[in-house]
């Protein structure tokens, strides 16, 4: 199984990285080979130009970027998600990182 | 209605202009900041202090440093928006941003005395932001629109990708260029010497009865917090088009206290960041620290838990998410009422002279309250005084709702356990 790259995006990549570091501790009590990352998105535009993510998650404060970013990485058929508002609140790192491994899986087949 | 407000705050948070204003002047942040720190360094509160930089010389080092960083917000802020809104098009944000940048020291009226000829400081600082508005959104968009029709250098074929990369800004730059050299032509002909001055006359005063007067700031404080109650990020819908005024008149108020004249302005970006937004938006400190010392259902005592922390420095999210706050009624009044009572508070007693007012040191916004008091205001101890006042205020405000809320809950709680009870008998 490959590295799974998650991309979380909010204003500042502030409090993405809050939930960041929740997602990383569950892969790998799961012992999930996933590398996630939060940016601010303007950070998240430069990354996404020059390398490919398995899943792009949006802080739901700044949801309305949604479709800017579905329009970034049409092309390279990258799942754009908005997280859930409870489980970003709760920093449920758990619940976010099973759906972002869900998106990752629907989008493969 | 809430829905309506949702998409409204989702437009705006989403329209291209308004992001690249606010990703060029995102782009001028860390210059300001560092500039910030030199304005510090060049002015610590101790007796004798810069007395003794300036026998050593090293305050004037101190003070052109602080000139050629915080100084050139709008130099770097015409380029970032330029870039910005060139990337939205997907044409070369580099190159926009460039020929913005020239267009820029095009359109601003020339220094000249015998030594030579220039341009001022400022002009270059805060006192150009609202050209550098105008130049970098119209030379973005004249510039696409060249590119987008095609209006380019063609190359034979056989010549190097890299070769017709750097010629393809060519004739669009030239274009944008062309138009504001005409601007400038024709302002002057209609005997207007100085862009800066007519927009920041026209385009600045409106916007800064909005930004700069008190009654403009609660009016911004009430949207932002509606904004964030239904989940949409306040700061980043509002900012673009006021923060500018904040921050011409912390530069406003830098500038003063460099020349060692009274300060002219009491809100100012720091006013905003770091003492109405205590805890994040609505003035969350009070809230987080609510829960965390009295909530007593489950739910409330581990949010407060969560929320605490990043409430410190003024991140609100896991609260506003979680608790959660976005939609939620029994906390829509001290979500708004807060953070006014710490704007009104922090206000009257800067305007009274009780509490020094900040000095035009920008301190970044995730920096814990008390400590940024102290540092806005250049080292005063009524900087950090006023902000443990307005965080136990802000505690008073949320209390009886978080009670409230609290009660609400741990019933729920107890229902929910008896109906477990009930199932296991």
């Amino acid at each position: 199984m490959t590295t799974k790259k998650i991309l979380l995006v909010c204003s500042a990549g502030m409090s993405t990285s809050l939930l960041m570091t929740r997602m990383k501790k569950s892969a790998q009590e799961k012992g999930i080979d996933a590398d996630v990352m939060a940016l601010s998105s303007n950070e998240a535009t430069k990354l996404l130009a020059k390398e490919k993510v398995d899943v792009l998650l949006i802080g739901p404060q700044v949801r309305f970027m949604k479709s800017k970013f579905e329009k970034i990485v049409a092309d390279a058929h990258i799942p754009v998600a908005v997280i859930d508002m409870k489980d970003y609140g709760k920093m449920d790192g758990e619940k976010v990182l099973a759906t972002a491994l869900e998106l990752i899986t629907n989008n493969e087949n | 209605m809430l829905e309506k407000v949702e998409e409204i705050a989702g437009r705006i948070g989403g329209q291209r202009h308004l992001q690249s204003l606010r990703d060029g002047i995102l782009l001028s942040m860390p210059l300001i900041i560092i500039g910030s720190i030199f304005l510090i360094l060049g002015n610590l509160p101790i007796n004798g202090y810069t007395d003794w930089l300036a026998d050593i010389g090293l305050a004037s080092i101190f003070s052109k440093i602080v000139n050629g960083s915080f100084g050139l917000m709008a130099l770097v802020a015409v380029f970032g928006m330029a870039h910005s809104l060139a990337e939205y098009y997907e044409v070369d944000g580099v190159s926009a941003g460039i020929i913005a940048l020239s267009s820029f020291v095009i359109v601003t009226p020339d220094l000249v005395s015998n030594a030579g000829s220039g341009i001022s400081y400022a002009y270059l600082g805060s006192g150009g932001l609202f050209v550098a508005i105008v130049v970098g959104l119209i030379s973005a968009e004249i510039f696409r629109f060249f590119v987008q029709k095609n209006f380019t250098v063609k190359m034979p074929e056989g010549v190097p990708i890299a070769v017709e990369k750097s010629f393809a800004a060519l004739l669009p730059g030239l274009m944008v260029i062309v138009f504001w050299g005409l601007v400038y032509l024709f302002l002057g002909l209609a005997g207007i010497d100085n862009i800066h001055t007519l927009l920041t006359n026209t385009l600045g005063k409106p916007l800064s009865v909005l930004g700069g007067s008190l009654w403009g700031t609660l009016v911004i404080i009430a949207l932002n917090s509606i904004f964030w109650f239904v989940g949409i990020h306040g700061a980043n819908t509002i900012n673009p088009v006021i923060q500018p005024i904040w921050l011409q008149n912390t530069d406003a108020n830098r500038l003063a206290f460099q020349a060692g004249k009274e300060l002219p302005h009491i809100v100012t970006n720091e006013f905003m960041f770091n003492f109405v937004w205590i805890g994040g938006g609505g003035a969350t400190i009070g809230l987080v620290i609510c829960l965390w010392l009295f909530a007593k259902s489950k739910n409330n005592k581990a949010m407060g838990k969560l929320t605490v922390a990043p409430g410190i420095f003024n991140i609100n999210e896991p609260a506003l998410f979680g608790l959660p706050i976005v939609l939620n009624f029994k906390l829509l009044v001290p979500f708004i009422l807060a953070p006014m009572a710490a704007a009104l508070i922090t206000y009257f007693s800067m305007a009274s002279g009780l509490v020094a007012k900040p000095i035009g040191i920008v301190v970044p916004w995730t920096m814990p309250p008390i400590i940024s008091g102290y540092l806005a205001t250049g080292g005063k101890i009524s900087g950090a005084i006023i902000q443990i006042i307005t965080l136990a205020v802000t505690i008073v405000i949320y209390y009886p709702f978080v009670k409230l809320m609290d009660k609400s809950q741990l019933k729920e709680e107890a229902q929910e356990e008896s109906h477990e009870l009930s199932k296991t008998i």
